[in-house]
């Protein structure tokens, strides 16, 4: 079954099809949701929500690209928000689990380390745009429709992010 | 000199000058200005819904949310506003300015002033008094690259609030 | 070098997957909100609008708590915030203070 079979079955009321659909992007979901809010748990509550709200809306997702991109788009956007009505710029986290990152289990500790810091930097929206480049892939004209914003500032954001990330990453000369 | 760090004790050596009843949430700007330019801004608004919404999620077995619980419950309003740069000399004194005139009208008094030669880091705590009651609370500390204003609205204990430190997953301050 | 260090972080920022606890959960409250698929035969008109009222206002209910605890736990962690930065000013207040009179002769 293709992803837009998936999809048209989903709307005509199939259950199972809905839920194969969860399955397939709830990891991309969560993700996004946990790196940009820092916590599982906070996590766990965006990333349900977006999934309902999915299932109500569902009649008007015309096709598997679209679904991604609303997908990518309430959740991240959501996440700003959240993170816009706590602090304006997030600082490192207060709770044990002080990390953004999440990253995979092969990541470099330093590259680590210097990411978590980063993304506890970021404003809200310069770590969405992070995460829709390198975790989603999405190239900066799609970053700038999901987010709904210039594609001068999705790439300031870019550049600037990854020059913070080179000088901490940077390894003086002996 | 020494501070004491229980300033409710301090205050109660204050004369007490509310003439109408006063009011010690401070009215704070926008501060856009500060924002654009910042490269990390805080911006906390707590109201007493807020305060009370907060306070139910809290979990009563964990020392760390009993101990903010305890902080919180005399409390009507906590307001934060807190701003970055990335070099110094980027905001001025006078931003804060109608921050300050608030400052000086009656009821508030500045309980601690310090200025650091070696941080260049200046502290200002204000307190509105009546009677022996603490009303309210206001901070403005100003640091090269970093400006940030406190209001509490409420009888806050510094002394718990201190006891709280190294439990924020910021190491404990040392000197400088 | 600029290549090296997307593709770093391209391999750090893979999806992570949520626990199968979670995932479970998540499904199991997607079908308890789903439509029903079939219509009910043999149904009084009466009982069948209250039915669906009952169903209505559970989802509602749940739907609303879900939200009321996103805002309650980005509520505590407003608090947390204000608290600490109110104690790091404090602490730099008290800090200079000391330093400053352990420097006096």
């Amino acid at each position: 079954m293709t992803a837009d079979e998936q999809l048209a079955r989903a709307r005509a009321g199939d259950s199972d099809a809905l839920a194969g659909l969860v399955r397939e992007h709830q990891r991309s979901i969560y993700s996004i949701a946990l790196r940009m809010l820092g916590n599982r748990e906070g996590a766990e509550d965006l990333t349900q929500e977006v999934f309902m709200q999915l299932s109500a809306k569902i009649g008007s997702i015309a096709s598997g690209e679209h679904l991604r991109f609303w997908l990518r788009q309430v959740t991240a956007n959501r996440a700003i928000d959240e993170l816009r009505r706590s602090t304006r710029f997030p600082m490192v986290p207060l709770d044990e689990e002080a990390s953004f990152c999440h990253a995979a289990e092969d990541t470099d500790p330093l590259l680590q380390r210097q990411l978590d810091r980063l993304l506890a930097q970021l404003s809200a929206p310069a770590r969405a745009v992070l995460l829709l480049r390198y975790q989603e892939d999405l190239d900066p004209v799609d970053i700038a429709r999901t987010l709904d914003m210039p594609i001068n500032t999705v790439k300031s954001h870019l550049k600037r992010s990854l020059e913070m990330l080179r000088s901490r990453c940077e390894v003086p000369a002996p | 000199m020494r501070i004491h760090r229980t300033v409710c004790c301090l205050a109660l050596l204050l004369p007490s000058l509310a003439f109408a009843a006063p009011n010690p949430r401070l009215v704070l700007p926008q501060f856009k200005d500060l924002a654009d330019k910042a490269t990390q801004s805080v911006s906390i608004t707590m109201d007493p819904a807020l305060l009370g919404l907060a306070a139910r999620f809290m979990d009563a077995a964990n020392a760390q949310d009993a101990a903010v619980m305890d902080i919180i419950k005399g409390l009507q309003g906590i307001y934060v506003r807190s701003y970055t740069f990335d070099r110094d000399g980027v905001y001025q004194s006078s931003d804060v300015d109608e921050i300050r005139k608030q400052l000086a009208a009656p009821g508030w008094s500045r309980v601690v002033e310090t200025r650091s030669k070696k941080t260049h880091a200046d502290v200002d705590i204000y307190l509105m008094t009546q009677g022996k009651q603490v009303l309210g609370l206001a901070l403005i500390a100003s640091e090269p690259r970093e400006i940030t204003i406190v209001n509490i609205v409420g009888a806050i204990d510094l002394d718990k609030l201190h006891k709280l430190e190294g439990q924020f997953g910021v190491p404990k301050l040392t000197e400088p | 070098m600029s290549e090296g260090l997307e593709a770093r972080l391209r391999a750090a920022l893979r999806p992570v997957s949520p626990s199968e606890e979670f995932s479970v959960r998540l499904q199991e409250r997607l079908t308890a909100a789903a439509r029903p698929r079939r219509r009910a035969v043999a149904l009084w008109f009466g009982a069948a609008l209250a039915a669906s009222l009952v169903l209505a206002v559970g989802i509602a209910h749940r739907a609303s708590k879900a939200q009321e605890r996103v805002a309650g736990l980005a509520a505590r962690q407003q608090v947390l915030d204000a608290l600490r930065v109110t104690n790091q000013k404090v602490d730099l207040a008290y800090l200079t203070v000391t330093s400053e009179s352990r420097d006096e002769p």
